[in-house]
């Protein structure tokens, strides 16, 4: 190697690194790009201008929207089919957050338990999960139809005519209609997140078990319940978040009817902004929505980094 | 348990046996075995519900939207992972805050936003929407999967005086293949089995969608004719099922992945 002095290498030294630098830019913003492009696009953006809409008295007929202040909040607070949207979501989603927890759990481990026929079984549960929502809910709907449904044909060909019901028309029954369309969809995914739970029962823990005498409600109880906790976090949340966004089976199946005793939040804002054009108190509502989840995402964020980095 | 399974899965197996019965038999008994199979019901599928163009427009849309989302998902989440860049923590936490935003938060917005840029009811609007809504999900399935990637392949590539996107395109994306083929099959069923998106941002006059398509035959009908329906059922769930039963393994394994929204 020959000796170069050090001052008359520093500056090629520095622009090498100044181009490798922007060498390092450039591939980023090729690779970054488009996905922030398209993101924050489609995104971050009507995200944001929701916000914004949520000021306005906008009915999208006119060309520029009308700055109404908090006019729309407050009129949030005294709207009682909004308060009514809210009990309903939250009672669906009660619903929905102890099945997929306690339901999906039993199920998971009664599977588990399985010898014989452990794939095929699994994968039945599993189905449902995988038809469109516009397939079950039309599976659902003929079900529970009044006049000519399955259900209430079997019962009256079995004598039971009187035990036949309007099963989507009742406004004591259809709160339980949308749940178990909602339900029967989803237990396949959530019995296989515990059933993921359950493979990372070491075995040893199960051959103590077997020594120590113990019968399957005891190794549910000592073992397999304390292991499965994360998951339970985990289902509970996400069903959670199934129930408060509970919206697409309403447009498919009841339209927010009989009357009004259907509107979940996500159906309202929809009823609002889609098929009434008031954009502006629609964006409202999803506004206050989206704060009260607020609370929900910051710990399901906190949940999905967690496993990140597990991951 | 079998049993169980059975029942529980039965709401299919009588739309399959009532769409080869005739609409009197299905009303007077549900469960009845028909007395000679109506095909004529799966051809009116065709004639009458005309599900063969949007199988078509549902396959392409399909295929646009996986195309699109392994393009640029894996890329971004290379980059967002591995490579040190100005802002990178902070577009992880955007990406990452975006598995948590409901639909009907950007809905209106996003329809007005459609409308400014004239794409209003078009398969272009459905397809920006459906790429930017999986973004998020695929951007951390895929970071999930890098983390199993062994580094040192792309060092080495490095000091071997590799940019930074031939590394990503000669060493890390055939890496991630496996992952891709769970996104693949993922995203085909999802956006085939699509409604509710496609309806509300193609609106049901234009949208030509599978699912669509099925909705507006329902809702020109004042009598439900449940023989033509089930048909119809049946015809658009064979291609979810074949995958399935094909995939199912890398079903359950995606899932559990942290494939979840």
């Amino acid at each position: 190697m020959t000796s170069v002095p050090e001052a008359g290498l520093q500056p090629e030294h520095r622009r090498a690194k100044r181009v490798a630098a922007v060498r390092e830019g450039l591939a980023s913003l090729v690779l970054c790009g488009p996905a922030v492009l398209v993101y924050v696009g489609f995104i971050v953006l009507p995200a944001i201008l929701g916000f914004a809409y949520s000021l306005t008295d906008w009915t999208g007929w006119t060309r520029w929207p009308n700055y109404v202040g908090l006019a729309n909040f407050r009129e949030l607070f005294h709207d009682t089919r909004f308060l009514a949207a809210i009990r309903f979501t939250l009672f669906e989603t009660m619903l929905l957050v102890l099945f997929f927890t306690v339901g999906a759990m039993i199920l998971a481990v009664l599977l588990d338990r399985l010898r014989r026929l452990k794939g095929l079984i699994r994968a039945l549960f599993f189905y449902p999960y995988i038809l469109s929502i516009l397939v079950s809910a039309l599976l659902f709907q003929y079900l529970a139809n009044y006049r000519e449904g399955a259900l209430n044909t079997m019962l009256r060909a079995l004598g039971l005519g009187a035990a036949a019901q309007d099963w989507m028309g009742d406004p004591a029954l259809v709160p339980y209609f949308i749940f178990a369309l909602v339900a029967w969809s989803g237990l396949g995914f959530f019995s296989t997140l515990y059933l993921a739970g359950l493979q990372t029962v070491p075995n040893e823990l199960y051959e103590a078990a077997a020594i120590d005498g113990a019968g399957p409600l005891s190794v549910f109880v000592r073992i397999q319940f304390p292991m499965l906790i994360p998951v339970i976090t985990t289902a509970s949340v996400l069903a959670l978040i199934t129930g408060v966004n509970l919206f697409s089976q309403i447009v498919v199946t009841t339209q927010g009817g009989p009357g009004y005793r259907t509107f979940t939040v996500g159906y309202y804002i929809y009823w609002l902004g889609v098929l009434n054009n008031r954009q502006g108190y629609a964006s409202a509502v999803s506004f206050v929505t989206f704060a009260a989840l607020v609370g929900v995402a910051a710990l399901q964020v906190a949940l999905l980094r967690r496993k990140a980095v597990q991951l | 348990m079998l049993v169980a399974g059975l029942a529980f899965v039965s709401p299919c197996f009588l739309a399959v046996l009532n769409s080869v019965k005739t609409l009197p038999e299905i009303i007077q008994s549900p469960t009845a075995l028909p007395e000679r199979l109506a095909v004529e019901n799966y051809q009116y599928v065709f004639t009458g519900v005309q599900l063969a163009g949007p199988m078509v427009n549902s396959f392409l849309m399909s295929a646009a939207v996986i195309g699109c989302l392994v393009t640029i998902a894996p890329m971004a989440a290379w980059s967002l992972m591995r490579r040190r860049m100005a802002a990178g923590r902070g577009l992880r936490l955007l990406f990452l805050a975006g598995l948590t935003i409901p639909f009907q938060i950007i809905m209106v917005p996003l329809l007005q936003e459609f409308r400014l840029l004239g794409i209003q009811f078009t398969y272009l609007a459905l397809l920006a929407h459906h790429v930017s809504w999986g973004l998020p999900l695929c951007i951390f399935i895929y970071s999930g999967f890098m983390a199993s990637i062994p580094k040192e392949l792309e060092e080495a590539a490095a000091i071997d005086g590799c940019g930074p996107i031939a590394i990503y395109w000669r060493i890390v994306f055939p890496l991630l293949a496996p992952c891709t083929i769970t996104i693949v099959i993922f995203w085909g069923l999802w956006i085939w089995n699509d409604f509710m998106q496609a309806f509300i941002i193609m609106g049901s006059a234009k949208g030509q969608l599978v699912f669509v398509q099925l909705w507006r035959f329902l809702s020109d009908q004042y009598v439900k004719n449940w023989n033509y329906i089930f048909a119809g059922v049946v015809v658009l769930s064979v291609p979810v099922t074949v995958l399935y039963v094909a995939m199912q393994r890398r079903f359950v394994k995606g899932l559990t992945a942290g494939s979840f929204k």
